[in-house]
């Protein structure tokens, strides 16, 4: 893989979790979930638009990592993002590390290395 | 209710599977790639990405639905398990080939996915305990 491939992988990775992360902020901030007041307070939140943001600039950084990739490829290392979404979950919202889900995790990134290195 | 299930399932995978094939039509026909506003007209004038963008939104909205009634563990393997129809249609609409080591790191991510998604249910299990 070339470094331009390799940027745009980690850019893509990035700016997905960062979007994740945005939702999730979104989601847990309380509001007043009341019809009108509800959508006002949802569109008034800065996560939001940062999620919202971030989805813009993946959306057109996985359209340029596919044109260098070919799609079996480029799904099978993408799916490392589940492994981020997991440590960040992990620092920021205290989610728990199982030994089921330490064991999910190595399986993943070992294969993310297999189909890489292919 | 199983109906629904396998329904809501197959449909998710369709329409994720749809979407990243779209993707790849999109990417190729925008070629070559390049940072600027011609590759954005270039995108944005390709019928693909609209598709892409319809099964984007479908899927979500086939996840919200489903997740309101289907089991963690299953729902969350079922949500990353494109990437086996995916390759496949791989295979028959690029003509990509698959290799050895690829099938070995696909097998390794669908392991690990299988795993993730039985923590879920195993952590669910533990909250609906504790409640």
């Amino acid at each position: 893989m070339s470094s331009l491939v390799i940027t745009l992988w980690i850019l893509n990775v990035f700016f997905d979790t960062i979007g994740q992360v945005a939702f999730k902020y979104a989601a847990i901030n309380p509001s007043n979930r009341d019809g009108w007041h509800y959508w006002s307070d949802l569109f008034r939140n800065h996560w939001l638009w940062l999620g919202i943001v971030s989805y813009i600039a993946e959306f057109l950084l996985w359209l340029a990592f596919l044109t260098l990739v070919p799609l079996s490829q480029g799904v099978l290392i993408g799916s490392i993002n589940i492994i981020t979404i997991m440590i960040v979950g992990r620092l920021l919202f205290k989610e728990l590390l199982t030994r089921y889900r330490i064991i999910g995790m190595i399986l993943i990134t070992a294969g993310v290395i297999c189909v890489g290195i292919s | 209710m199983r109906k629904f299930y396998l329904i809501g399932f197959a449909l998710l995978l369709f329409f994720d599977t749809i979407g990243q094939t779209s993707f790849k039509l999109t990417a190729n026909h925008s070629e070559p790639l390049e940072a600027n506003i011609d590759w954005l007209i270039r995108i944005f004038t390709n019928p693909f990405v609209y598709i892409a963008i319809f099964a984007y939104i479908s899927t979500f909205f086939t996840w919200m639905v489903l997740l309101k009634k289907a089991p963690v563990g299953p729902a969350f393997a079922a949500s990353h398990l494109e990437i086996v129809t995916v390759m496949f249609v791989s295979i028959w609409v690029f003509n990509e080939e698959i290799t050895l080591m690829r099938s070995i790191g696909a097998a390794l991510i669908v392991l690990g996915i299988i795993f993730l998604a039985l923590a879920e249910k195993e952590i669910n299990q533990r909250q609906e305990i504790s409640k």
